[in-house]
């Protein structure tokens, strides 16, 4: 790992961060000054409507992005080290699908009952979707070692809860679709400074968590024999791995719904580019690309076809299937030169 | 202190049942223990059970005092590391962070390297020789490379133990006693106990201080070399009855080496004699002139062979083990009464296009290389020359080599492999071949030896000027100018000889025959055409001409038309269709001219031909309708001699029936009948239906009863009168060519000089 290298990929990262919050906060259905801009951070007097745009309506959507963007792209990291499969990520594993039918399933249930479940419990439950759905790739994980296998099974589950979700949706009283149909496709709209609190609290503690992991995930790239070998408790790991990833996963669906493919690509861009897999880089790698990269797709889904919004979903399909079809030849190339 | 570094006690070991129970062991700080015994005795699972890979099942593993059991994980790896067979593929990890993870139970939260912890991990680059390659990916190195890595990582947790699980299979010897001799002076320097598991006995014999044998699912011995190494306990131990056990060396296990009986042949003479026969150009007739002295030499009661380390040719053969030589080198060995070796042609090149070849290398496809690419590739293949030569050097006394082309291709002469650059590498004198007939003789030889370097020019002994027509005593005056100007005594002239051996390549004289004579056959002169040496035969005849046709008109009223073997099947039913024979044919066909399908051509002749795995570029193409089969291309190429009979014929040649058939099979796709119709060779080879025939046997004509049968049914269905009766097998007939080109070969060469030139006096 050069460390040249990694100073000039973070640098580009953080500029590019810089470039698309700028960009966020300036564009969208009411194009607002970069003066305004800056006046409203100031405090200085602008007219009421830009500011409130700006500090209720934009930023704690960037802010969002942001955090929910690197926790999907570590998730990603964390779950392909777990499985030692570069084509796994949160959503085809099935994990977000999962996360999303329980939060459909207790919207509905309690919203037609009268209660109001709130950001925490919406996470609660989004993490007991992800866990079952995790829990049953583990199953098939253990039976068949395959990648494709596992893929293929992470894929029909997700969308066996689709299915399910849809299905409710359909059943569901007229008041709660609409809510219920949006958030389902993937969608960064109507975040406030509650949710953000939320969000900023779980993703902080999980970066932590796992920036702290990277000793023993550095061990474990040369497989479970030598990292038990050089002292590494397979199992606590292994635990951590997995709460770590279906946490992360869980909170970016209960806030933001199923966003695809951003967990699945991002990890391989960093690795590409950082050309090492040391996690102590990519940990923080994976979290500032994905922030990037998810903030870039929310500017073009509000963006393009303005004042409608397009899923977010819709745009990471577009802009990252590519890059992991890539992956996938790349991968395939490399094992048959081997 | 205690007297060993890893101990078990009563330990049991197993996946899901109990293995092994019982095992108490010790290992001695600076010694080495090796596992041995047969293949799922348990030594991987003991070497697991001891990293913890597995659940111990019971008893107790000490590391030095303390029971691992009341170990943390931390320390317990401070104490002992490992390598193991496991394939690691770990992305864009460089071998130094590989070698580096070994500190991880020394450092802190974050597993930063202090910078003692880099010195630990430089001193255990050097001490495995491992800087070089530091740097690069652990996924780019060799094997041999990344197990040197390996155990510098486990250099690097600075244990007292080390564990390795056959740290030595899938290397090669170099590798192999790369790693061992640093894993001996390991443990002595640094007076590390060492576990090892290792399947070369001969090696375990001379590196191990405790040898254990595991099998039958206990400890069968445990002690020193020479109280573990006993002939009939390893026998035992291994289940081995009737080899021979010397040949895992002596010392100090038996005494001496028990005489394996060698093959005689192999034991007359270590290295062969041999001579190589160059030309100033290709078709100067170096190939017959090989032969020739091959016979010569085999009359003369010397054991010969031919070699050619690199053959262009269409026309391959097919030896008993299934493997493809030039026709050229298969022809010669027969003329010294061998049977063909994949060792005297160990490159063959098959055009396949106008810039690229299909590349045969011991008898197998290797690759499809363009000109350029496998200019670039063939360095590499030395090896397999020189050892294709001397196996071939171990199985006689003489050698003829003949070369390729000219030797003086001034463009391409860098790596040359097949004139000069090979004559280097085995040291042999050459013999340069000009032909008269062509004209431009002198500049020919002259030319080539004023082109050739000083000592490529000292290699040459002798000048033979080949295809003399008329009197040899005219070319007196010609041999004193040949001699004085180019410092090289002439051998030889050779007359022109009006020889009918098989054919090397396209470059045959057969192509311009136009000539119809009583019974006429036309062979479609498919572009890609191959193995056409099939028609040969009919040479015997005096009154039969074999024409080969490129245009609808050119087919004019043949007897019979034979589409022959190709290349690409698909590639060049296309041309034909194109070329619009294939309306021809048919229109000859429905009256009643009999159409002979060989190899490719019987292909052709089906309904359908689909190519589903892209072997000739993929498609289906639609044949010539004239018989009801269809064929599969396939990936797997068939190679096999055939004896067989004819099933049934039907039509005209039904006089062939029950004959018997040899020849042998080359070719990429299956045939079957998708209705009612004859089988016409012998196991599915071929079908026929009416007077159309087709069948995979190449040489499918050269028995008499067949070629004869053939010929009759044509003159008889023309009613003319045909003489077969002297005809004989394509074999004989072969052979009495073979006599008569030795015969000629003795009378104009000094062969007493040639012997000279090859060693023997």
């Amino acid at each position: 790992m050069k460390r040249s290298r990694c100073i000039s990929v973070f640098t580009i990262i953080s500029v590019l961060l810089m470039i698309m919050v700028a960009l966020n906060v300036m564009m969208g259905s009411v194009s607002v000054s970069f003066d305004d801009v800056i006046n409203v951070f100031a405090g200085r007097s602008v007219d009421e409507m830009v500011r409130t745009i700006i500090l209720n309506i934009r930023l704690p959507r960037i802010v969002a992005a942001l955090l929910l963007g690197g926790s999907l792209a570590l998730s990603g990291y964390l779950l392909q080290t777990f499985f030692a499969n570069p084509i796994v990520g949160p959503f085809v594993l099935g994990i977000s699908s999962g996360a999303k039918l329980t939060v459909a399933i207790t919207l509905i249930i309690l919203l037609s009952k009268g209660f109001n479940i709130g950001s925490v419990g919406m996470v609660v439950s989004a993490f007991f979707g992800a866990m079952l759905a995790m829990g049953f790739v583990l199953i098939i994980s253990v039976k068949v070692k395959n990648m494709s296998i596992l893929v293929v099974c992470g894929i029909m589950t997700g969308y066996i809860c689709s299915a399910i979700t849809d299905l409710l949706v359909t059943f569901a009283d007229d008041s709660n679709i609409v809510n219920l149909h949006n958030w389902s496709l993937g969608s960064l709209s109507g975040m406030n400074w509650n949710d953000i609190r939320i969000i900023t609290v779980i993703t902080i503690i999980c970066f932590v968590l796992t920036f702290l992991l990277s000793k023993p995930i550095s061990a474990y790239r040369l497989g479970e024999a030598y990292a038990r070998n050089m002292g590494v408790n397979i199992t606590a790991l292994r635990v951590m791995l997995i709460l770590m990833s279906s946490l992360m996963a869980a909170c970016v669906t209960a806030f933001a719904g199923p966003i695809s493919f951003v967990g699945i690509a991002v990890p391989h861009l960093m690795k590409s580019m950082l050309k090492t897999s040391s996690p102590i880089v990519m940990i923080p790698a994976s979290f500032l690309g994905g922030a990037v990269l998810t903030l870039f797709c929310d500017g073009i889904a509000r963006t393009v076809f303005a004042p409608t919004e397009v899923s977010i979903s819709s745009v990471t399909a577009v802009l990252l299937v590519p890059v992991v079809i890539v992956i996938m030849i790349k991968r395939r190339e490399e094992a048959g030169s081997r | 202190m205690a007297d060993y570094r890893l101990k078990t006690e009563g330990l049991t070991i197993g996946y899901d049942s109990d293995l092994i129970r019982d095992i108490s062991l010790k290992v001695q700080p600076g010694k080495i223990m090796t596992l041995i015994g047969p293949n799922g005795s348990g030594k991987t699972t003991l070497l697991k059970t001891v990293t913890r890979q597995l659940k111990i099942r019971g008893g107790v593993i000490y590391l030095s005092e303390t029971s691992m059991d009341d170990m943390s994980d931390t320390e317990i790896s401070k104490q002992m590391s490992m390598v193991m067979t496991s394939n690691l593929t770990p992305e864009y990890m460089t071998c130094r962070e590989v070698i580096e993870t070994g500190r991880y139970p020394y450092t802190g939260m974050l597993g930063i390297l202090s910078d003692e912890d880099k010195k630990i991990a430089d001193r255990a680059v050097e001490m495995t020789d491992t800087s070089d390659i530091c740097d690069r990916q652990f996924n780019s190195i060799s094997d041999g490379q990344r197990q040197r890595v390996m155990l510098a990582r486990a250099i690097c947790q600075e244990p007292k133990v080390l564990v390795l699980d056959e740290p030595t299979s899938y290397l090669d010897i170099r590798y192999k006693l790369d790693i061992l001799s640093r894993i001996k002076k390991l443990a002595a320097d640094e007076n590390i106990a060492v576990v090892m598991s290792i399947h070369e006995l001969e090696i375990a014999m001379r590196l191990s201080d405790v040898v254990v044998a595991i099998g039958d699912g206990k400890i069968l011995r445990c002690g020193s070399v020479d109280e573990v190494f006993k002939e009939d306990f390893i026998r035992d131990l291994y289940g081995i009855k009737d080899a021979d056990i010397s040949l895992l060396g002596v010392k100090p296990w038996i005494d001496k080496e028990t005489v394996i009986s060698k093959k005689p042949d192999a034991s007359v003479k270590r290295k062969a004699h041999s001579i190589m026969i160059q030309g100033t150009m290709s078709g100067v007739g170096k190939s017959l002139i090989v032969a020739g002295l091959c016979r010569v030499f085999t009359d003369m009661g010397y054991k010969a062979a031919p070699f050619k380390s690199q053959n262009m040719a269409l026309n391959s053969y097919i030896t008993k083990d299934g493997l493809e030589i030039g026709r050229a080198q298969a022809m010669q060995a027969i003329c010294c009464g061998m049977e063909p070796d994949v060792c005297m042609n160990p490159i063959l090149l098959k055009p396949t296009g106008d810039k690229t070849s299909q590349v045969i290398v011991n008898g197998r496809v290797k690759a499809n290389m363009s000109a350029k690419e496998y200019f670039a590739h063939k360095k590499d293949l030395i090896p397999d020359i020189v050892a294709a030569y001397e196996k071939l050097s171990k199985m006689v006394d003489i050698i003829v080599i003949e070369g390729a082309g000219s030797p003086a291709e001034m463009n391409l002469k860098s790596d040359d492999i097949v004139n000069m650059g090979l004559a280097d590498i085995i040291d042999t004198n050459v013999l340069l071949v000009g032909d008269i007939d062509r004209g431009g003789v002198f500049a020919q030889l002259l030319g080539t030896l004023d082109l050739l370097e000083p000592h490529e020019r000292e290699r040459i002994k002798g000048l033979i000027v080949n295809k003399f027509r008329g009197d040899p005593a005219l070319f007196e005056d010609g041999i004193r100018i040949l001699e004085t100007k180019g410092k090289v005594k002439v051998n030889g002239i050779v007359p022109y000889m009006d020889i009918h051996v098989e054919d090397e390549d396209s470059l045959t004289d057969r192509f311009y025959v136009n000539q119809r004579k009583a019974i006429d056959i036309a062979v479609i002169r498919l572009p890609h055409i191959s193995n056409f040496t099939d028609f040969d035969v009919f040479d015997q005849f005096e009154d039969v001409s074999v024409r080969y046709v490129e245009e609808s008109e050119d087919l004019c009223k043949p007897d019979m038309i034979v589409l022959p073997g190709t290349k690409t099947t698909i590639g060049d039913l296309k041309w034909i269709k194109e070329k619009k024979l294939d309306q021809a044919i048919r229109k000859h066909a429905s009256m009643g001219v009999p159409v002979f399908g060989i190899c490719g051509g019987y292909q052709m002749l089906g309904r359908n031909i689909d190519d589903p795995d892209n072997t000739e570029g993929g498609g289906s193409e639609e044949g010539l309708l004239l018989l009801p089969v269809d064929t599969v291309m396939g990936k797997e190429k068939r190679r096999t001699q055939f004896n067989g009979k004819v099933i049934n014929a039907t039509g005209v040649f039904n006089g062939i029936c029950e004959c018997e058939v040899t020849g042998y099979e080359i070719h990429m796709g299956i045939t079957k009948p998708f209705d009612e119709v004859s089988e016409f060779t012998s196991d599915s080879t071929g079908h026929c239906s009416g007077n159309v025939y087709g069948s995979y046997i190449h040489g499918i004509f050269d028995k008499k009863e067949i070629v004869s049968g053939i010929v009759k049914a044509l003159a008889d269905k023309s009613e003319r009168r045909v003489e077969t009766e002297s005809v004989i097998d394509q074999s004989d007939y072969r052979e009495r060519q073979y006599e008569i080109l030795a015969d000629t070969l003795k009378k104009s060469l000094d062969m007493d000089s040639i012997l000279k030139m090859v060693g023997i006096e």
